[in-house]
């Protein structure tokens, strides 16, 4: 059965493999599938700046093999909509400890049914949830929207939808609450927990680096 | 950025704080009809898609039409030979009218449609499909006869066509079941493994259940399909835009 697996700092060293394949899947699904032609990519793998220490990983792991994945990382530090995205958050940029940048979501192409897209979609509400991290941000192509609406989630627009490579895009900021986390669980019938935590992980918001962003 | 798109920006912004305050529907409507009133937009509709034995009235979620067209659209079931909807079921991004092709040769019933809509002043309009998680869902089509339809106005209504659509949804819950969840996840799972060629027995493999679990799904999913079998429930669920490939 699927679960989705945190992945931090800390417990990395012990899922090399799955990492690796994790940045493949980017190089896949968002450089040649997607095309977007700005990322950059090593070996195949597409990795960014923002792939380091202070990344968190929620990867769907289906029997050592990675279905989809997500990343996020503190608003407090130089993140996407800082750094590259900002002239899409006309109402301003949420940054906080406790808010933290959601980004390179996927689902692989042969489960895109939905089923693995609630799973990853439970994971991060139930992640936040015991964290304490209270918002999310993200830009995503505007037919999210009406995706995360329907899975209950509280999407405030930061700003109007610009096309980003040929697709109209939005930034936005997703209220993390436990009304989310069990409408999404209840749509897709998803029965408790299916987050797996391994190895001994510190409380993520204690780690927050404190630079001033 | 301008002035103008400023404007937009807030105009947007605070229709769509607004329509959390509202209580039902018909407010819905009103404040839809408001605001896209200052884009030059006098009807507009926000629909599912009929199954076979449904009619369109009963997927009808919103709707400023006029009322001898709805009457004819209706009597007429359009919604089979609409361009306008087919184009919704094909694509994510909002588009004009304009932009929806048929063949007015091959079509004449599309023509047709599009011809009479011109007779109550819908003659130019805007259409934003809505894509759940699990695919085609809805569409929101609004028209009129000179829209102000730009690379300025279009991003603005895009959003508040999406929230007011989440709106409406809400408050209407669950009284019209979406489309999407005529199945169930599990069933639509198995219908896509069954068209990727996979037997009851390889699915319950896959997934980790047994093959009788997996026929019983089938079998719902069959009943809710009005199909005799599993193949004509996975032609059914495809076209009804209930499974992709």
């Amino acid at each position: 059965m699927t679960k989705v697996h945190v992945i931090t700092g800390e417990n990395r060293d012990s899922y090399r493999e799955q990492i690796k394949e994790y940045f493949l899947l980017r190089h896949e699904v968002f450089i040649k599938e997607r095309g977007w032609k700005d990322l950059h990519h090593i070996d195949g793998q597409e990795i960014d700046a923002y792939d380091n220490a202070n990344a968190v990983y929620l990867l769907a792991i289906d029997q050592d093999r990675v279905v989809g994945g997500q990343r996020l990382y503190p608003t407090l530090l130089p993140h996407m909509m800082s750094e590259v995205f900002g002239h899409m958050a006309q109402r301003g940029i949420p940054q906080a400890y406790d808010i933290f940048e959601w980004t390179r979501y996927f689902v692989i192409k042969e489960r895109r049914m939905g089923r693995t897209d609630c799973r990853l979609l439970a994971a991060i509400q139930q992640f936040c949830l015991e964290e304490g991290i209270t918002a999310l941000t993200a830009v995503v192509e505007m037919w999210w929207l009406p995706r995360w609406q329907q899975v209950g989630f509280k999407v405030r627009p930061l700003g109007l939808p610009t096309i980003i490579e040929g697709q109209p895009c939005i930034a936005a900021e997703i209220r993390i609450s436990q009304d989310s986390l069990d409408r999404v669980r209840n749509l897709a019938g998803l029965r408790g927990s299916a987050l797996v935590r391994h190895g001994r992980l510190l409380p993520l918001l204690d780690q927050v680096p404190h630079v001033a962003a | 950025m301008s002035g103008t798109n400023f404007n937009y920006a807030t105009e947007a912004f605070d229709f769509i704080d607004g329509l959390d305050t509202l209580a039902n529907p018909e407010d819905v409507v009103g404040a839809v009809a408001k605001a896209f009133t200052l884009f030059g937009f006098e009807n507009f509709i926000i629909t599912g898609l009929p199954n076979p034995k449904e009619r369109f009235e009963q997927v009808v979620l919103l709707r400023k039409w006029p009322l001898g067209w709805f009457e004819i659209y209706t009597r007429e079931d359009y919604v089979r030979s609409d361009p306008i909807i087919r184009l919704c079921k094909n694509t994510t991004q909002p588009f004009e009218w304009s932009e929806a092709p048929y063949d007015p040769v091959k079509e004449p019933k599309a023509a047709e449609v599009m011809d009479r809509a011109t007779d109550f002043r819908m003659r130019e309009g805007f259409c934003l499909p809505i894509h759940g998680i699990n695919g085609y869902e809805a569409c929101f089509s609004m028209s009129g006869v000179n829209l102000d339809l730009s690379p300025r106005t279009k991003p603005a209504l895009h959003l508040m066509a999406m929230y007011a659509f989440e709106r409406a949804r809400q408050l209407l819950a669950p009284v019209p079941p979406a489309r999407s969840s005529l199945l169930t996840p599990r069933e639509r799972e198995i219908l896509i493994w069954a068209a990727a060629g996979k037997s009851a027995a390889d699915t319950g493999d896959i997934l980790g259940i047994t093959e009788r679990t997996v026929t019983a799904h089938i079998a719902s999913a069959c009943q809710k399909l009005d199909a005799v079998n599993k193949t004509q429930a996975v032609a059914r669920a495809l076209q009804y835009k209930l499974i992709g490939l």
